[in-house]
């Protein structure tokens, strides 16, 4: 065959390799013939670029057709040794003749043609329409050749991409990894997730929470059942006494429930028609302020268990009270503060007008000097506490008025440890706690809370205050002041929001209410060594109050 | 050897001018992957790196695939046999083409007099130009079509056909071009070192 005379014409013979062995790649490359294999081995070998530079093709994916016929010769045709030693013979020419030799040897193109032309049936495919060696030559030198079969295609392909002649195009073999996380679904997750997601638990992202929490019990210490409870976040239904007594008011009537025996006693009902809105205990602890639906504002004996007075005169619901020695302040449904001096027949002795809307969150200061107020028009005011010797229908104004919360201000607290600061904290749409110097009325700190605040207390012995939250984490927050970092947090401590909550005398124990029907008691702080005492009124109407303080618990 | 002791940065060396060039590779494929959301974007995370900050991925799998590609691409950029690298990003289902981030790689013909060799170029002025590279990039999604399917990339490098390839590694393939009918084309910046200059464009497919 014509193979003989082309041996020494190594480039040449590339060409040879390809030509003959197309049909047999039609022919799933078993039907190799022995004359056209023995040709191959001369052109393989003779073509040192390709089993140089590709000594592992026939793992590689892509099908390089000479280099599999290649690979199929090594393996049969044992002339390894000859194909070792005129392998590496040629290799140190490569690089600076190559080009010139191809060029050089690019005459005998036309004869393989023929060649193959006369060869193989289906070899007639690969007589091009341009007959000149130049073509062949072309195709010869492009490396595109490798995955085409046919090179007329190849030229085309060359044209129409711009692929470069004399380069190879290569990937690495394997695929870049997929995504961990599937693009589209994490674009969801993050738009979705301020939807309903509730913020990370307590050991969040942001690490610095981690250092000052520390463990509580989660679990309630106590929980009493308490049928009727009402479930309105403007109401302030609980009260603990200094007198370690539980004040809770369950639709109409009121039950005092006393920590040291866990006797339940019900002190009284509202009048036909009404409903208790809140309860307060007189600092002592002897007295309890019970506000109606109707707006009187009832005043009970704890301990003879019977009503002392009513005092009527307000308009609205009685949402919130709050006592200071003897003067019983009221904050009502239109807006208005009232305050009563329980003493005197003509109890309203001072009115404070500063809301428009209704008042739910009202705390004095344990000093007595001021008192601070919060509504639903967003708004905290914090009130000069000296009523004096002002007749009725005085009125004060605030001192300082605050508009930072952006939704209604139930949770009002005064820190017992360091008298200027006040904590209040906004409802659903704000959910934010502002730290209020009363003094300067600058705000100290502000600190973004996960859901409504419905109530806040401050620990009498740590430099710590509790918040109690609704929907949706309805839990109960430990912060530290004034780093303001969250310390605990119970989760869900009701299976609907938090709303009354009231701090025990000795400073260790929370009580909570909510709609759920249950009042429990959660141990919070440790047990002080040193039990929080009212300082005694000594104005206070003289009636049966023992003061023999038994305040701790069990 | 040479008498004069001339600071290292003063005259960028081969070694140094590849290192360069790789690691502009390295951050180049990151921010086209982040900004064409091939990865999801919480696989990045920023770093500051040319005066600017650059998202890098932070997905291991990903960064040591990009490791390894570069390293290779590292050798061949010191033998001069890379000539082109190409980014291709595929659509994940149908496999078409939807664009491709080609970077030319030339060699800097030293001047033909070797009288004196010119003032090299400080290292500030290269890092401002990857700068306006990797910024052009970032600006490039204002005119890209948006990509709203599922995407993979794949790293394509030309080499002269003499170049060393190490066989179980890389293998030969499809340009993955796009068809010139159906592609614009984009010139961007490009940089130079002393010894390597690169030169950046993207073509994407755009039927409309």
């Amino acid at each position: 065959m014509s193979s003989i005379p082309k041996t020494p014409s190594r480039y040449r013979s590339r060409s040879d390799a390809k030509t003959p062995l197309t049909p047999s790649l039609v022919s799933a490359m078993n039907g190799v013939s022995l004359s056209s294999r023995k040709r191959d081995c001369i052109a393989d070998i003779s073509n040192p670029f390709i089993t140089r530079s590709r000594p592992a093709s026939p793992k590689r994916s892509s099908s390089s057709v000479s280099s599999q016929a290649h690979s199929g010769i090594i393996r049969k045709g044992g002339v390894e040794s000859r194909l070792d030693v005129i392998s590496r013979d040629y290799v140190p020419p490569q690089s600076s003749h190559k080009k010139e030799i191809k060029r050089s040897r690019s005459t005998p193109a036309p004869r393989d043609r023929d060649r193959a032309h006369s060869s193989g049936a289906g070899g007639d495919r690969f007589i091009t329409a341009r007959d000149e060696g130049d073509v062949a030559n072309t195709l010869e030198m492009m490396s595109l050749n490798n995955n085409n079969a046919s090179p007329g295609h190849t030229a085309r392909l060359a044209a129409a991409t711009g692929v470069p002649i004399g380069r190879r195009v290569l990937a690495y073999h394997e695929a870049p990894p997929s995504a961990s996380s599937d693009p589209a679904l994490s674009q969801q997750r993050e738009l979705a997730r301020p939807l309903y997601g509730r913020p990370g638990a307590l050991p969040s992202s942001t690490g610095t929470t981690t250092n000052k929490s520390r463990r509580i019990n989660t679990q309630p210490v106590k929980v009493l059942d308490a049928p009727g409870m009402v479930d309105d976040f403007y109401l302030n239904l609980t009260s603990w006494s200094s007198q370690n007594a539980v004040a809770v008011a369950l639709g109409e009537c009121t039950y005092i429930w006393r920590a040291d025996t866990g006797n339940v006693t019900l002190l009284g009902e509202a009048p036909e028609g009404t409903y208790v809105s809140s309860v307060d205990y007189s600092n002592d602890g002897a007295y309890l302020g019970i506000g109606l639906g109707s707006g009187e504002v009832e005043l009970w004996d704890i301990e003879a268990g019977q009503k002392l007075r009513t005092m009527a005169g307000h308009q609205g619901q009685i949402a919130v009270l709050s006592w200071n020695n003897h003067v019983l302040s009221s904050g009502c449904g239109d807006g208005s503060i009232w305050h009563h001096d329980v003493r005197v027949p003509r109890h309203k002795v001072m009115e404070l007008l500063g809301h428009s809307g209704e008042v739910c969150g009202l705390r004095w200061r344990a000093d007595g000097e001021m008192l601070a107020s919060g509504g639903n028009d967003n708004v905290v005011n914090i009130w000069d506490g000296r009523v004096g010797d002002v007749g009725e229908g005085a009125r004060g104004t605030a001192k300082w008025t605050k508009r930072n919360h952006t939704a209604a201000v139930k949770a009002i607290a005064w820190c017992p440890w360091q008298t200027n600061l006040l904590a209040s904290g906004g409802g659903t749409n704000d959910a934010t706690i502002h730290i209020w110097n009363s003094g300067t009325g600058a705000r100290l700190h502000s600190i973004k809370t996960p859901a409504q605040v419905t109530g806040i207390h401050w620990s009498p012995h740590r430099k710590e205050f509790l918040s109690t939250h609704g929907y949706p984490t309805n839990a109960i927050m430990v912060h530290a002041y004034p780093s303001m970092e969250r310390v605990a947090e119970i989760r869900d401590a009701h299976d609907s929001r938090v709303l009354y909550s009231a701090i025990s005398p000795a400073g260790d124990l929370a009580c909570t209410g909510a709609g759920d029907e249950n009042l429990k008691f959660w141990q919070i702080w440790d047990t002080a060594s040193t039990k929080k005492k009212k300082s005694e009124n000594k104005d206070r109407p003289a009636s049966s109050t023992t003061k023999s303080g038994i305040l701790s618990i069990r | 050897m040479a008498t004069k002791q001339a600071p290292t940065r003063q005259a960028i060396t081969l070694k140094g001018s590849t290192n360069l060039v790789t690691e502009f590779f390295k951050y180049a494929a990151n921010t086209i992957l982040f900004q064409r959301g091939v990865y999801p974007s919480d696989d990045f995370h920023m770093v500051k790196k040319y005066g600017q900050t650059v998202l890098v991925t932070q997905d291991l799998a990903l960064e040591n695939y990009l490791d390894r590609i570069l390293s290779q691409v590292n050798k061949w950029l010191l033998t001069g046999s890379v000539t082109q690298l190409v980014l291709a990003i595929i659509s994940k289902d149908s496999r078409v083409t939807l664009e491709r981030w080609v970077f030319d790689v030339n060699l800097v013909e030293p001047p033909a007099d070797s009288t004196t060799p010119s003032a090299p170029k400080p290292e500030s002025e290269i890092q401002a130009e990857i700068r306006y590279i990797l910024k052009q990039i970032v600006s490039t999604v204002t005119f890209l079509p948006i990509i709203d399917e599922p995407t993979v990339f794949n790293i394509l490098a030309y080499t002269h056909e003499s170049a060393d390839v190490p066989a179980d590694e890389w293998v030969d393939t499809d340009p993955l071009a796009i068809e010139a009918s159906k592609s614009q084309q984009v010139k961007l910046r490009s940089f130079s070192t002393d010894v390597h200059r690169i030169e950046a464009m993207v073509a994407y497919r755009y039927e409309g």
